[in-house]
């Protein structure tokens, strides 16, 4: 059974390899241009295709990783946090595919393969031990409603990728507009760094095992009145992230070396409520330094703003079948959507829980998604609302689904929240 | 609006339009576009409007959001009050109670606002729905060039001769599409239902949406928490149907078994569930002993909900609860060291008298959780629960005296000792000669697990299903096909081909390439004038 384990595994790190070379084959079909004398569209053609090949492989071996774990667990691979994030990073590959298919659009993979990269780096950051199945997930509803959900999702993450391009390359075609909307993109670009570098300090200490743990001040130290967050004895805080800011009332028990950090630099402020506030405040201080410094690096390196760079590198960019591949995403994702996120999700809830819909937060931000897509589709079917309106709210709508599958489960939890964070 | 459009083309010459022509309902004639509107009409217009119907599902976004917020109250089994969201949550959360989003979702404005979004959904489908259908299904075979010249896709080309058209219709047809001829003009069409798409979609919704609102009403669907130790049969609320939980079971996950190994040392339910018989009562019902008949028998386990006769019974969860059920004991007489019985005395409404050889017991008191109140006197905890069950007996018959003796029974050996049984009996007088025994926990029932079911009778589940099921056949429609048509018409000189779908361009544009090479293998090559929106 470990044996299945170890090369489903194996299989899914081969994955990420893969998609992290597709990604940079495809970033180089657009950049290369300085070191070869071909016309761009021929060479964007022949490496683009090159990148898509290599995009298939990574597939394959995320498949294979898929197959092997359903294999060992007996059951599918998408009942915790691990599971399902690495699930909905393989179905995104499968949207990319599709969609290539029909489009043949190479540069569509610069901006959708990174995205299976990070979700695929973010699942490995959790636990990846199969956990047995509590009995309320033991129905054959769960693949189904899972399984449907994410399809649907994934094909809304491709209309994201494509609404990003079409705004990157309409910035590089008018870089006179309007203040409001260089700095809106420029600011989209930013948060999208914020994401990466959560993700990748989250994974990059993960890998490094780094630790850190708290253990309460005794509590007549702690001032008369603040007590309310001074939290019970015996409680102890462990951080998985260097403390930029150590938890409210707690003193440092054990914490690994970091870069000759070896103290918390602050402290969590004491109005900071709720549960393990400290662990998130030092999560965001990370994630927003991490994804500051990455754009301060990327900025220096281009010297002119970040949107403007890569809107010039998308020269062949064919804007009309871009919007076109962003509307089409969506309007394929919206009915599986519906029916796996919705449907499904309701009959399976009358099944386990004895109720179609009881405003669990999971269901209520599935209904904010899905509201949010009507609205898209009908201001873009209905009133008209192409190219960029359309490519923002695209963009928008992404963030949307990934508030309900992760930020649901980080800041709310609910009932689903089985799904371990 | 049927008019048919004259087949021949007598003005051929090219039309130029600034925009393409909007063929969002084909042109047709709307309700809405009422020249003077009365006030009637107005109502209709609002809720008819595109415009007004994203507003409104924009505004429900909004609420919906308002409500994640926050927990709701409906979200706790107690709801909390003020105090506990100003505890939690601050100044913000008091503010968040006091306004009421606490209950965001039953509130009169978020109902207010579905009922005005529902509205909308259906006069907007009335409005177009209806007219669209007609127009397309009346639709002329040829078309002015106005018209042509206002698609998307519109190509003049010249004629040198007189046009063989059965090679472009035969073309159209390996493209399955439908191809109707009038004179001079050819209608190729395919898929036309998928406009149909978005109102069969808005058909489920509402069905889907009015069945959840008569749901809201009192009466139309049923639901009773029960919560059954093992071996107690209870009543289920509102219903003539009394439960008896014959056995809970429950199933650990192992790290032996096979399957993926355990986390750490938290073990996890992988299974549970519990054996009932339902049973309807015929009379007696609010006594404590009605006569019961069984109707069925049947296993319920989570995500496996027993059904019968349109009610079903789901696992909700457990309790561990280990307390006696009974306790099976002899009489002894301690002078001779004869026993008599066995007696089986319940904790659950105990019989009032019990033999034992030539004795009679008669149980004068039974106290299920016993205390001794300020005053010293006997007294029960919980009315119900056997934490501390004590039995207060009198022995009569036999060589007894006329008052009996009494005897004072605790079954718990923890109990005998905390409120000295002994001493107890022997003030009675009982205690020299008699005593009450258990002989071993083989002869001591006890119930584990309490098991909690829900009871519901939902008559509207079935529409609403059927809501959603139509709801997701028109979104399957509208997207995943499209209505694509192609026209030709033709004079002497010219043709002009002219293309329209309503989603997908991009699939047109392969199919328009189909019969440009089909016209190309008949001799027509070059298109004289062309205009292709969006090209650019």
């Amino acid at each position: 059974m470990t044996a299945w384990y170890a090369w489903s595994n194996g299989a899914l790190v081969l994955a990420l390899i893969g998609y992290i070379v597709a990604c940079a084959t495809f970033s180089w079909s657009v950049t290369g241009r300085q070191w070869h004398k071909s016309q761009p569209q021929v060479r964007q053609a022949r490496i683009g295709v090159f990148g898509f090949r290599i995009t298939l492989v990574a597939l394959a071996s995320h498949l294979v990783y898929f197959a092997l774990r359903w294999i060992a667990n007996g059951f599918i691979p998408v009942s915790n946090f691990f599971e399902f994030i690495a699930f909905l990073a393989m179905m995104i590959a499968v949207a990319f595919v599709l969609l290539f298919l029909v489009y043949r659009h190479v540069l569509l993979g610069i901006f959708v393969t990174p995205i299976s990269m990070i979700l695929l780096a973010y699942a490995m950051v959790f636990p990846w031990e199969a956990q047995p199945l509590v009995p309320s997930l033991q129905s054959v509803w769960l693949y189904i409603h899972v399984t449907t959900a994410a399809t649907g999702e994934a094909f809304f993450a491709v209309a994201f990728a494509a609404g990003l391009m079409y705004l990157l390359r309409m910035r590089a075609l008018h870089p006179q507009v309007a203040k409001r909307k260089r700095w809106g993109i420029e600011c989209m670009l930013v948060a999208v760094l914020i994401v990466v570098g959560f993700i990748m300090s989250a994974f990059i200490f993960r890998l490094s095992g780094y630790e850190a743990t708290f253990v309460p001040i005794p509590r007549q130290v702690v001032a008369e009145g603040e007590r309310s967050q001074a939290p019970a004895d015996g409680d102890t805080i462990v951080y998985a992230m260097p403390p930029l800011a150590a938890p409210y009332g707690y003193t440092v028990a054990q914490m690994d070396g970091f870069w000759g950090i070896t103290q918390p630099l602050t402290t969590t402020p004491s109005w900071m409520h709720g549960v393990q506030a400290g662990r998130k405040w030092n999560t965001v201080l990370w994630s927003v330094s991490s994804g500051l410094l990455l754009y301060g690096l990327l900025r220096l390196l281009v010297r002119q703003p970040l949107s403007l760079a890569i809107g010039r590198r998308l020269e062949v960019l064919d804007l009309q079948q871009v919007d076109e591949i962003s509307y089409r995403a969506i309007a394929i994702g919206f009915p599986i959507f519906t029916l796996g996120a919705l449907i499904f999700a309701m009959i399976w809830a009358q099944i386990a829980w004895n109720r179609f819909w009881g405003w669990d937060p999971k269901e209520v931000w599935a209904l904010i998604t899905w509201l949010f897509y009507s609205a898209y589709l009908h201001v873009r079917l209905r009133k008209g609302w192409e190219g960029e309106r359309s490519a923002w709210l695209a963009v928008v709508g992404f963030v949307v689904v990934m508030f309900t599958l992760v930020g649901v489960n980080l800041v709310i939890a609910g009932l689903h929240s089985y799904a371990g964070v | 609006m049927t008019t048919p459009e004259t087949a021949k083309l007598p003005h051929m010459e090219e039309v130029q339009h600034d925009k393409p022509l909007d063929m969002r309902y084909d042109g047709a004639m709307r309700r809405s576009q009422k020249a003077k509107p009365q006030w009637i009409d107005r109502i209709w217009n609002f809720f008819s409007s595109v415009k007004v119907g994203i507003w409104l599902i924009a505004l429900t976004l909004v609420a919906t959001f308002i409500g994640s917020l926050y927990p709701q109250q409906s979200a706790f089994l107690s709801p909390p009050d003020e105090a506990y969201y100003t505890e939690t949550y601050g100044t913000l959360g008091q503010w968040y109670y006091v306004l009421g989003f606490s209950q965001t979702y039953e509130s009169w404005w978020f109902l207010t606002l579905i009922v005005l979004l529902a509205t909308s959904i259906v006069i907007a489908s009335f409005d177009r729905g209806i007219p669209l259908y007609r127009i397309l299904k009346n639709q002329p075979v040829a078309r002015s060039s106005s018209f042509l010249c206002g698609q998307q896709i519109h190509e003049t080309y010249a004629l040198s001769e007189p046009l063989q058209h059965t090679s472009l219709v035969e073309a159209l047809r390996q493209q399955r599409f439908t191809v109707q001829q009038q004179g001079e003009a050819l209608l190729a069409e395919k898929n036309r239902w998928s406009r149909m798409g978005p109102y069969v979609n808005h058909i489920g919704l509402i069905i889907f949406l009015i069945c959840a609102f008569i749901r809201s009403f009192p009466g139309l669907s049923y639901e009773a928490y029960v919560s059954i130790l093992e071996g107690d049969v209870v009543p289920i609320a509102q219903t003539a149907y009394f439960i008896k939980n014959e056995q809970f079971t429950i199933a650990w996950h192992e790290s032996t078994d096979g399957g993926p190994p355990l986390k750490k040392d938290q073990a996890t339910p992988k299974r549970f569930e519990t054996k009932v018989t339902l049973y309807t009562c015929e009379q007696r019902c609010q006594s404590d002993e009605p006569a019961l008949k069984e109707v069925t028998r049947g296993v319920v386990a989570v995500n496996e909900p027993f059904r019968y006769r349109g009610m079903a019974l789901y696992q909700l969860g457990y309790d561990v609860t280990p307390q006696i059920r009974s306790i099976t004991v002899r009489l002894r007489d301690k002078r001779n060291n004869t026993s008599y019985g066995p007696l089986t005395l319940k904790t659950n409404n105990p019989a009032r008298t019990y033999t034992a050889g030539p004795y009679t017991l008669q149980l004068i008191n039974y106290f299920p959780d016993f205390a001794l109140d300020k005053a010293g006197n006997p007294t029960t905890v919980s009315a119900n629960t056997p934490n501390a069950p004590a039995y207060v007996l009198d022995i009569r018959g036999g060589d007894a005296p006329a008052q009996g003796w009494t005897y004072v029974y605790f079954p718990r050996e923890v109990d005998k000792m905390r409120f000295r049984q002994a001493e107890l009996n022997a003030r009675v007088g009982s205690g020299e000669r008699w005593e009450l025994s258990a002989d071993g926990m083989k002869n001591v029932d006890i119930a584990t697990y309490t098991s909690t079911l829900v009871m519901r009778d939902d008559q509207t589940l079935p529409y609403l299903l059927i809501g959603a099921v139509i709801s997701m056949v028109g979104l399957v429609m509208g997207f995943y096909w499209q209505h694509r048509r192609i026209w030709l018409c033709w004079d002497a000189h010219r043709l002009v081909l002219a293309a329209h779908t309503n989603k997908n361009h991009f699939g047109l544009q392969r199919e328009v390439q189909h019969m440009r090479e089909a016209l190309h293998r008949i001799g027509i090559a070059t298109p004289v004038a062309q205009q292709q929106e969006g090209s650019a």
